[in-house]
C-alpha cells in the first residue's frame, strides 16, 4: 500500500489495452460493449480521431489521413470514462483521483465487458499511466528541492531555465515492460511555475502477457508506478501534498 | 532553477518550432521517414522514396504531424489517449496565438466538456485567418444570471471598421457546426477594446 495524500497531484490516470491486429473487430462491438457497461458509464459520446497512415499504392507510397470513430462512455459525474475504438480500450480517471481502490473495479468492469463481446487474440500493449500536475508559488523553483528526478545542469551552463523536458525509459521484468518517466514544465496559472510528472508504465513486448493475466499485469504495474512516483519526489513535495498517515 | 514564466512567454516544450537548420530538417526528416516506414512495416530500401516529403510537410507548417509520427519509435502508444495531455497540447498551441486568461479555468472547462477540445483550435485558426492583425484573448466566461459558463474567444483590433461584424460572422461560421449537439460552448466575439 502506497502513501496517501490529502492533495494528490494526479490530474489523470489512464489504463489502456491495445489488442493485436488478428483480433476481429466490427461495428457492432461498441453497442454490445455499451450494453454491458452502461450501469457504470451511462453517458455516451462519439469522437472522430484522425491519424496519418502510409500505404503502398499503385503509384508508390501514399500517405492518407485515416479517420476512426471512438466512443466515449462517461460515469454520471463525468470524472471516469471509457474510450472504445478499433482494438482499443482505454479507461481514464480525471481529477479528483478516485484512489486505486476506486479505479481498479472500473478497469475490471470494462476489461471483462470487452472480453465478453470480442474474441481477443492477444495484447499488443497494456499501459498504466499517471499524469501529475504540480504548481508552485510564483517564484523561481529549485527543482532539486522538490524532485529526485530532474535535469542536471553543469555549473558552466546558465542556471536559469525558461522551460525544460526530461524523459527516461526504465526497463522492468527483463525489458518485457518499460516505464517512461517524463518531467516537463508546462502552462501554469498566471505567474506560477508548473510541471507535469508523467509516469507511463507499459508492456513493451507485444503478446508477452496472456489475456487472462491482463488485470494482474495492471495491478503489478500500479505497484511499480507508485514506487517510481515516490522515487521522483522529495519530502518537501510530499509536504505540499499533505501526506495522510 | 526554473523561473516563473511571464504571461506571454509560457514554456512550450512539445510543440515543434519552425525548423530553419538544414541539419535539423534532415534529422527530423530521417526520423520521420523511418517512423512512417516503421508504421507500415516497410523495408529500409523503401524509405528513400519518402525523402523530401517530411521537408514539404515542414515547409507547409505541418511539423506537428511529422513529430506525431515519430512517437511510435519510442514504443509509445501510437496515439495519445490521455485527455489531460490532449488539453495540454491544445493549450500549448493556443499560447502561440492567444493570450490565455486564467489557463487553469480553461483547463478545468475543457476537462468538463471534453467534446469541444477539438473545436478550440479550429476556432482559433478561423479567428486568426479572418483577423490576422488581431489580438486574441481566451477566457472562461461565467454568466451570473443564468449560472452558465462557456469559453469566450475575444478578437481585439486597433481599429474597428464596418466590415468587422461580417468578418466575425464568417470566422464563426467556420466552426459553428462542430459545436452542434455539444454541451460545452465557445463564443467568438469582441469587447471592442483596443488591441
Amino acid at each position: 500500500m502506497g502513501r496517501k495524500y490529502k492533495n494528490p497531484p494526479i490530474v489523470e490516470a489512464v489504463c489502456e489495452f491495445r489488442l493485436t491486429e488478428d483480433t476481429e473487430w466490427d461495428l457492432t462491438v461498441p453497442g454490445l460493449f455499451y450494453e454491458r457497461v452502461k450501469h457504470e458509464f451511462p453517458l455516451r459520446e462519439q469522437r472522430v480521431i484522425q491519424a496519418l497512415e502510409v500505404i503502398p499504392g499503385p503509384q508508390g507510397l501514399q500517405h492518407v489521413i485515416r479517420t476512426t470513430e471512438r466512443v466515449l462512455m462517461f460515469a454520471p459525474d463525468r470524472k471516469i470514462l471509457v474510450q472504445l475504438g478499433p482494438r482499443l480500450l482505454v479507461i481514464n480517471a480525471l481529477k479528483p483521483y478516485p484512489t486505486w481502490q476506486g479505479l481498479k473495479p472500473r478497469i475490471e468492469v470494462a476489461w471483462k465487458a470487452l472480453q465478453e463481446v470480442v474474441d481477443i487474440k492477444g495484447l499488443e500493449r497494456i499501459g498504466l499511466r499517471y499524469i501529475n500536475r504540480i504548481e508552485f508559488p510564483p517564484q523561481a523553483v529549485e527543482l532539486q528541492d522538490y524532485f529526485d528526478f530532474y535535469p542536471f545542469i553543469g555549473k558552466r551552463l546558465p542556471q536559469e531555465m525558461a522551460s525544460f523536458v526530461m524523459v527516461v525509459e526504465f526497463p522492468y521484468v527483463e525489458d518485457r515492460d518499460r516505464c517512461r518517466v517524463q518531467l516537463a514544465s508546462t502552462v501554469g496559472a498566471e505567474a506560477k511555475t508548473a510541471v507535469i510528472l508523467d509516469i507511463d508504465y507499459f508492456l513493451a513486448r507485444p503478446r508477452a502477457v496472456d489475456i487472462s493475466n491482463g488485470l494482474n499485469w495492471v495491478e503489478e504495474a500500479h505497484s511499480h508506478v507508485e514506487e517510481i512516483f515516490e522515487g521522483c519526489i522529495t519530502d518537501r513535495l510530499r509536504a505540499m501534498f499533505e501526506e495522510v498517515s | 532553477m526554473l523561473t516563473s514564466p511571464s504571461e506571454l512567454t509560457i514554456p512550450l516544450l512539445n510543440r515543434p518550432g519552425p525548423k530553419t537548420s538544414v541539419t535539423e530538417l534532415q534529422r527530423v526528416e530521417s526520423r520521420a521517414v523511418k517512423a512512417l516506414a516503421t508504421l507500415c512495416d516497410l523495408p529500409q530500401s523503401l524509405w528513400l522514396p519518402w525523402a523530401g516529403i517530411t521537408q514539404r510537410l515542414l515547409q507547409r507548417g505541418s511539423a506537428s504531424i511529422v513529430m506525431e509520427e515519430i512517437k511510435p519509435l519510442s514504443k509509445r502508444s501510437p496515439e495519445d489517449v490521455s485527455i489531460v495531455i490532449e488539453i495540454e497540447s491544445v493549450l500549448e498551441l493556443l499560447a502561440e496565438n492567444v493570450r490565455l486568461h486564467d489557463p487553469n479555468r480553461i483547463r478545468e472547462y475543457l476537462l468538463r466538456f471534453t467534446e469541444i477540445i477539438d473545436v478550440v483550435p479550429r476556432a482559433v485558426d478561423a479567428a486568426r485567418r479572418h483577423f490576422p492583425e488581431a489580438q486574441l484573448i481566451m477566457e472562461v466566461y461565467e454568466d451570473p444570471e443564468i449560472e452558465d459558463c462557456y469559453l469566450v474567444l475575444y478578437v481585439r483590433l486597433k481599429q474597428y471598421d464596418d466590415s468587422f461584424v461580417e468578418r466575425l460572422e464568417k470566422a464563426e461560421a467556420e466552426f459553428l457546426d462542430h459545436l452542434a449537439d455539444k454541451e460545452g460552448w465557445l463564443q467568438l466575439t469582441t469587447d471592442f477594446r483596443e488591441a
